[in-house]
C-alpha cells in the first residue's frame, strides 16, 4: 500500500471517530406509564437510551417507516439503547401500555 | 362490574364508541316511551362464560391486538417486526393453563419469543383469566 492510500485510510478513520465523538446520547425515562419526553429532536447518528423508571415492565417499539424496531421489554431500572441512523419522524410506543407514545424527530 | 382502566383508539375505541352510541340510542328510546332505562335489559351474570368472553375481548382489543391482530391470527400491525411472527391464537393447540402462563410470565419464560411481554404486572388475575376465556372462544383449531 502506498503512502497516499495509508493517509486516506487514516483520514477516513479519523472522520469515523470524530463522527462517533460528536454523536449525542439522549435519555428518555418511562415513568408513571408515560415517556418523560413527548417530543425529542436528534441528529442522525445520535442515540437514545430508554430507562424504565417504573416498578413494572415496559417495552419500547416503533412501526414508523423511518425506523421500525422492538427493543423488547425491561423491568425496573432496565434500559435499552438505540441509534437513529436515518432522518425522519419516528413514533415510539410501549407495547405493554398502549397510551404511552412519544415522537423522535431525526434530522441530518 | 369492573371498569376498565382506559379508553383509546383502534378497535377498543370503536367498541367503546359503539357501546356509548347503543346506550345513548337506548336511553333516547326509553325516554320517548317514558319507560325506565333498564326495563327488559339483559345483564350477563358476572361469573358467566359470556361475560368473561366480553371482558376478555375488551382486554384483548386494548393490549393484544397490536401483535396478534384484530382476528387473532397473528397478523397485527406490529407483526412484521418479528420472526417468528406472533402466534395465530385462532389455531393455538395450547391449553388454558399454558395460555394463562405465557400471558402472565411472557414468552421468554416459556422458551418462546422474548417479544411477548410479561403481562402479569399490568393485568389483574381476572383480566388474564378473561383473555384466556376469550382466546378459547375464538379458537377454531379442529380437535384431534
Amino acid at each position: 500500500m502506498n503512502h497516499s492510500k495509508i493517509a486516506a485510510a487514516c483520514l477516513m478513520g479519523l472522520f469515523a471517530l470524530a463522527g462517533q465523538a460528536l454523536a449525542a446520547e439522549y435519555t428518555v425515562g418511562q415513568k408513571s406509564k408515560a415517556f418523560t419526553v413527548k417530543k425529542l429532536s436528534v441528529k442522525v447518528g445520535d442515540s437514545v437510551k430508554f430507562i424504565n423508571e417504573d416498578p413494572f415492565t415496559h417495552n419500547v417499539f416503533s412501526l414508523s417507516d423511518a425506523k421500525s424496531f422492538d427493543l423488547g421489554s425491561t423491568g425496573q431500572g432496565g434500559f435499552k439503547n438505540i441509534v437513529f441512523d436515518k432522518p425522519g419522524t419516528i413514533e415510539v410506543e410501549c407495547a405493554v401500555h398502549p397510551e404511552m407514545k412519544m415522537v423522535v424527530e431525526v434530522t441530518k | 362490574m369492573r371498569t376498565f382502566r382506559r379508553t383509546g383508539s383502534g378497535l377498543r375505541g370503536w367498541v367503546l364508541s359503539a357501546l356509548v352510541l347503543a346506550c345513548a340510542a337506548g336511553h333516547a328510546a326509553d325516554k320517548a316511551a317514558d319507560k325506565p332505562a333498564d326495563k327488559g335489559a339483559t345483564v350477563l351474570p358476572r361469573e358467566s362464560t359470556e361475560a368473561a368472553i366480553f371482558r376478555g375481548g375488551l382486554v384483548y382489543a386494548n393490549y393484544c391486538v397490536t401483535c396478534h391482530g384484530f382476528n387473532a391470527d397473528g397478523n397485527g400491525r406490529a407483526a412484521r417486526l418479528y420472526n417468528p411472527r406472533p402466534a395465530n391464537l385462532r389455531m393455538s393447540d395450547k391449553n388454558d393453563a399454558y395460555i394463562g402462563l405465557i400471558i402472565r410470565k411472557g414468552g421468554e419464560a416459556l422458551g418462546r419469543s422474548q417479544f411477548m411481554p410479561i403481562w402479569g404486572d399490568e393485568l389483574t388475575d381476572e383480566q388474564i383469566k378473561d383473555v384466556v376465556t376469550y382466546v378459547r372462544s375464538i379458537n377454531v383449531r379442529p380437535k384431534d
